[in-house]
């Protein structure tokens, strides 16, 4: 247990997972900044954030033009990573944090039966992935690697990114 | 380290700022206040006055899927399912083109449905209403509702 978590800690590791982690939530970001009619249309799918007589459209549509950008710049942030250390566990928090949220909501609109076309994770058109118990395991996999990028950052001498030997 | 609190911040703030800012330049952006599954031409129309035209006797249009129209919808609506939509539209396309009096419902909020088939008749040139908070709000007023097989 002790020998993994050492390998975890180590930098190259880091750079690895930021990329893969930077990588998918900048594709992710994509479609959805292209279309954001779309998106929000989705996002309404969900039932969470209305618009309902209680919620105004405002809500969902705030929702679905900003998450896209936050996860671009997360996702951006985590990147750059890969060569040097840019905010890079502040950017993972970002990401875990939003996962979290996705898991909840998918979570949530399986639990109410609702059957959603598409996820709106990586693309807002038909050719979407639906909304499963698979999509939830690649969720939490994205998780722990984010998780790795938070609470096991690699061990710093004096603050600068050099590899721990 | 302790993670810095204050760069969390900065990059929600700056993702949600540009995400404001990309949306208001992005020429096909969102209005804010719109309700995104209105389509141009759509006429919206309150359960209350889906009654009062079902009292004077339009044709309700069910644009869920069959088995939930079968199981329980307004009275005399025929079902108009999205999924389907061409051959159920062959089949009442004599009745739809007779009436000007269309109303159509879905399952309500966060239901597009009634707006697709909205859009599709309208692509036909035939026009019909659409219940703003469709069949739950419908249901939620009291109002009656036909359940099981269809009478012939």
């Amino acid at each position: 247990m002790r020998t993994a978590r050492e390998f975890l800690r180590r930098e190259p590791v880091h750079r690895v997972l930021s990329l893969v982690l930077g990588v998918v939530f900048v594709f992710a970001s994509h479609d959805k900044i292209l279309d954001p009619v779309a998106f929000a249309r989705i996002v309404y799918y969900y039932r969470l954030l209305g618009p309902n007589a209680e919620i105004p459209p405002f809500v969902a549509n705030a929702w679905a033009v900003t998450l896209p950008w936050i996860e671009l710049v997360a996702g951006g942030l985590l990147m750059l990573g890969v060569a040097r250390d840019v905010w890079r566990r502040e950017a993972a928090l970002v990401c875990g944090a939003l996962l979290v949220i996705f898991v909840g909501a998918v979570s949530y609109a399986l639990a109410q039966g609702i059957d959603l076309q598409n996820c709106g994770c990586f693309s807002v058109d038909g050719a979407g992935r639906g909304a499963g118990l698979a999509l939830i395991a690649g969720d939490l996999v994205l998780l722990a690697v984010a998780g790795v990028l938070v609470f096991l950052p690699p061990a710093q001498g004096s603050g600068g990114d050099q590899s721990p030997s | 380290m302790p993670i810095k609190l204050f760069r969390v911040a900065v990059i929600v703030l700056a993702g949600a700022a540009a995400g404001l800012a990309g949306n208001a330049v992005h020429p096909a952006g969102l209005e804010l206040g719109r309700n995104a599954f209105l389509r141009q031409g759509d006429e919206m129309i309150p359960v209350s006055e889906a009654k009062a035209r079902h009292e004077r006797g339009a044709l309700f249009l069910d644009a869920r899927g069959h088995m939930f129209w079968e199981m329980a919808r307004i009275p005399g609506s025929v079902n108009l399912p999205e999924e389907d939509f061409d051959r159920s539209f062959a089949a009442l396309e004599p009745q739809l083109r007779a009436r000007f009096d269309l109303v159509i419902y879905c399952s309500g909020y966060g239901c597009e449905t009634s707006h697709k088939v909205a859009e599709r008749l309208r692509d036909k040139g035939i026009h019909a209403a659409i219940v703003e908070e469709g069949f739950p709000a419908w249901q939620d007023a009291g109002y009656p509702v036909e359940q099981g097989p269809v009478r012939p």
